[in-house]
């Protein structure tokens, strides 16, 4: 199902134990957050070929030595079947990292692999495209992106081509040339890159190895921080954005690979909010939704296929963020589906163990669903939503502040809302919000109790017979101001006159 | 984990119609916000009061580097790193809430609500306005108020039985403190140290802490314990840091003057009230000086919150 069994990083080359990768892993994810807070995330793909698995990998130091042999042989040898020899044992040789330094070092060895790129024989521009594509995934600084430019314009003109994988390997190769490099993306954007790109998932758009990579080229090419200057609108006038959409849907067979792909891509130039009017033009807000609430029903039966985190993750925040483009009452045609809000629980309720974050998102999408939209709010509370939305208030990390936003939103439209909202349980479950260490928590519990309590008296007498007196007593010797004044507001002014009956009443 | 009403409705079959607008939408009221306005710009212009409320609805729109999808991006590129299939054991799970007690100068942090309850009924449930001296029951601190901050008590206790018995539901009364210890020594079979006869004596040695809202509570820790329940010996030695500073030595009426208004707020030690101020407030002064604040009287009152902000 995975693609990962083709496209990979080099860690999984080799063959390690189960232990030493998750080892790995932390140590690498921890060194991917440092990455990411310093803006410098990115990410390279590898294609591995069918051939290299059975041969064993070359020592580097004699690596090294070969490359300039090889180059040289294939300088020298006239003989096509000899050259093509000679530039797959020079890719070979560049699969140890060490052989990129030396062979970059060597004076026209990137105009030798040009050559055999752009000349007229298959297999040499096949081996030569490979060995580019090793190049790109180095891990070295000194094997520049930037070093490489001679060969986007052939890498660019073979995306029209036919072969899917020969078009596959210049995907990657051009995805991994993008990120670490402005002056290699801006190139690209002026040799025309976004429209080969469009006609090449336009050819290939029932090959979906080619659709993912297709899709994972522009994710990094959008991604990018600079990219909402010229790349976005490009790529929004390109006519991209109906295909990416068409390839959202999980193929049962080839897996989620390409759908996740389009979906980053997507998110990326969502948050760019460049154009977002356009997108929900051509149908990415009802695209997303509806996808939504397929994994949502997917999620509900129980079959949470292994990585579908993944594509839920940005299909989440295309919607969270597309909600904004527009009134959400204009927006309405393309959220018809009720369901939307049961998935967006489900997802936050079945990932809340494995993934936090994505539960958070999933409420930050009822925040901007219910923000001001009585159909949605009432929606909630007609679906018997909220107790599923209760069930997350023990949980932090922004969780459960999210989940408050989200009740205050619909306490906010009225009475009749507040008195659903108290048939739910929340009053009781205020009392337990209200007693917690965050007082962000505190804070946004006390804005929704007094929303509820303000609202009708009866309500205030039922937060009083939850015992919510002594709660509210106590918060007025918290240690933040803004606290104990809305503590004290609420029992001055909303909950003054029965608070009098129930101390007489107590002995 | 899912409720089955969410699965089922995630479940139907295409034939029902799921669309928004089959929904019926409930009547907008006006705004409970609306409400809160009005009730504060009415006190607003009397007592010029700020609006404390300041909740809105809004949407939320997230840049790309936005620190909330940290963890999203974390995944999309362990995958792409080929580093996500071997996840699933150590990833995140969701926290838990703390909860906190909001007594401003305790603010100790407990793992479930439980424990934050148990906290706050036993060290500030009951607490005399007076003296802070927190007490396990309503019983035992209106006894305590009756007898060390009621004014006519002392009077009235020469004339008849005033002490009563601290157990609830005995209902008997006695002339002096000794006769009802005795009592209940004797007739309930309570310990001769009884805390909670006994730890009312060493209140006087406490000063009245500064400003309970700000500062701190100042609120008396003391151990809770169940009425009736029986002694636990290893509580002993904790007793045996009274003699030192034996509250005998002080007479009860020191006390008594210090506390002659009724209504006195806690904050309200330095002013001066009656003639036998000054000594009171010298003892007081003098106790504050000797004993550091960290040492805590009373048996057992070292399961007080010496520790702030500990987690238990």
């Amino acid at each position: 199902m995975w693609r990962l069994n083709v496209v990979r990083h080099k860690a999984g080359r080799q063959g390690i134990s189960l232990e030493e990768l998750k080892f790995k892993k932390r140590a690498h994810e921890k060194e991917l957050r440092q990455a990411r807070r310093d803006s410098q995330l990115v990410s390279k793909r590898l294609l591995v070929n069918e051939d290299e698995d059975e041969e064993g990998g070359t020592m580097d130091t004699m690596a090294s030595d070969q490359v300039l042999e090889y180059l040289q042989m294939i300088t020298i040898d006239r003989d096509v079947v000899n050259k093509e020899a000679h530039l797959r044992a020079l890719r070979k040789a560049l699969r140890s990292p060490s052989a990129h330094l030396t062979f970059i070092k060597q004076q026209g060895s990137i105009s030798v692999l040009v050559t055999n790129l752009s000349g007229p024989h298959p297999q040499c521009r096949l081996e030569a495209a490979r060995c580019f594509h090793e190049l790109s995934h180095s891990p070295h600084r000194e094997v520049d992106p930037w070093r490489l430019r001679q060969a986007t314009p052939y890498l660019i003109t073979y995306l029209s081509g036919q072969s899917p994988k020969f078009t596959e390997l210049c995907l990657y190769t051009l995805a991994n040339m993008c990120p670490d490099s402005e002056n290699v993306r801006e190139l690209l954007l002026v040799q025309g890159v976004v429209p080969a790109l469009t006609s090449c998932i336009q050819i290939h758009r029932y090959n979906l190895a080619v659709v993912e990579a297709v899709a994972f080229t522009f994710s990094q090419l959008v991604s990018a921080n600079s990219a909402s200057g010229e790349m976005i609108p490009a790529v929004l006038a390109s006519g991209l954005i109906p295909h990416l959409l068409s390839a959202l849907t999980p193929d049962p067979q080839f897996g989620l690979g390409p759908a996740i792909e389009c979906a980053w891509c997507l998110h990326y130039l969502c948050c760019s909010n460049v154009d977002n009017g356009t997108l929900v033009a051509q149908g990415a807000l009802l695209q997303c939704t509806s996808l939504l609430v397929t994994l949502g029903g997917a999620v509900a039966k129980g079959s949470v296929m292994e990585g579908l985190e993944l594509l839920i993750w940005p299909l989440l925040r295309c919607v969270g963020n597309l909600l904004l483009s527009g009134p959400l009452g204009a927006l309405q045609p393309h959220l018809k589906d009720s369901r939307l809000l049961a998935a967006l629980i489900a997802f936050a309720q079945v990932f809340l163990r494995t993934h936090p974050a994505l539960a958070r998102e999933s409420i930050w999408v009822l925040n901007n669903l219910t923000a001001d939209s009585s159909v949605f709010s009432s929606a909630m509370l007609y679906l018997n939503l909220v107790p599923g939305l209760i069930q997350l208030l023990p949980f932090s990390e922004g969780i459960n502040t999210m989940v408050l936003r989200v009740l205050g939103n619909i306490a906010h439209h009225g009475r009749e809302y507040c008195v659903h909202l108290a048939q739910a349980g929340l009053l009781s479950a205020l009392c337990a919000t209200l007693k917690m260490a965050d007082s962000e928590v505190v804070t946004f519990s006390l804005e929704v109790l007094g929303q509820l309590v303000a609202s009708d008296t009866q309500l205030a007498d039922e937060f009083i017979k939850q015992s919510g007196l002594p709660l509210l007593e106590a918060i007025q010797f918290n240690s933040q101001e803004t606290i104990r004044i809305r503590a004290t507001h609420l029992l001055e002014h909303h909950l003054t006159p029965l608070c009098l009956v129930d101390t007489s009443e107590s002995p | 984990m899912l409720q089955p009403e969410l699965i089922q409705l995630l479940t139907v079959n295409d034939l029902v119609d799921t669309s928004i607008d089959t929904i019926p939408k409930l009547p907008v009221g006006f705004s409970p916000k609306g409400s809160l306005f009005c009730s504060f710009t009415s006190h607003n212009t009397e007592e010029g009061e700020k609006i404390p409320f300041t909740f809105t609805p809004h949407q939320i729109l997230l840049h790309k580097d936005h620190e909330f999808f940290e963890d999203g991006d974390i995944q999309r590129h362990l995958y792409l790193q080929n580093l996500s299939t071997y996840s699933a054991d150590d990833l995140p799970n969701a926290r838990p809430c703390e909860f906190r007690c909001h007594i401003s100068g305790c603010s100790q942090v407990f793992n479930c609500v439980e424990g934050y309850e148990h906290h706050y009924n036993t060290l500030h449930r009951h607490v005399c306005s007076s003296c802070q001296k927190s007490l396990p029951s309503t019983r035992l601190l209106d006894i305590h108020i009756q007898e060390w901050h009621d004014s006519l008590f002392s009077i009235l206790a020469e004339r008849q039985d005033m002490y009563q018995c601290l157990l609830e539901g005995c209902g008997l009364k006695f002339r002096t403190r000794e006769q009802r210890k005795d009592h209940m020594i004797n007739i309930h079979k309570y310990p001769s140290d009884f805390r909670f006869d006994k730890a009312m004596r060493t209140k006087k040695n406490k000063t009245a802490r500064k400003n309970l809202l700000q500062k701190g509570t100042g609120m008396e820790e003391s151990i809770s314990k169940p009425e009736g329940s029986s002694y636990r010996p290893e509580e002993e030695e904790s007793m045996e840091l009274q003699p030192a500073l034996d509250p005998a030595a002080y007479p009860a009426d020191a006390v008594e003057m210090s506390t002659e208004i009724p209504s006195a707020p806690p904050l309200s030690v330095p002013i001066p009230l009656t003639t036998n101020q000054p000594r009171s407030q010298h003892n007081r002064g003098m106790q504050s000086h000797r004993v550091p604040r960290t040492v805590c009287f009373g048996q057992g009152s070292v399961q007080g919150f010496r520790g702030r902000g500990r987690r238990i």
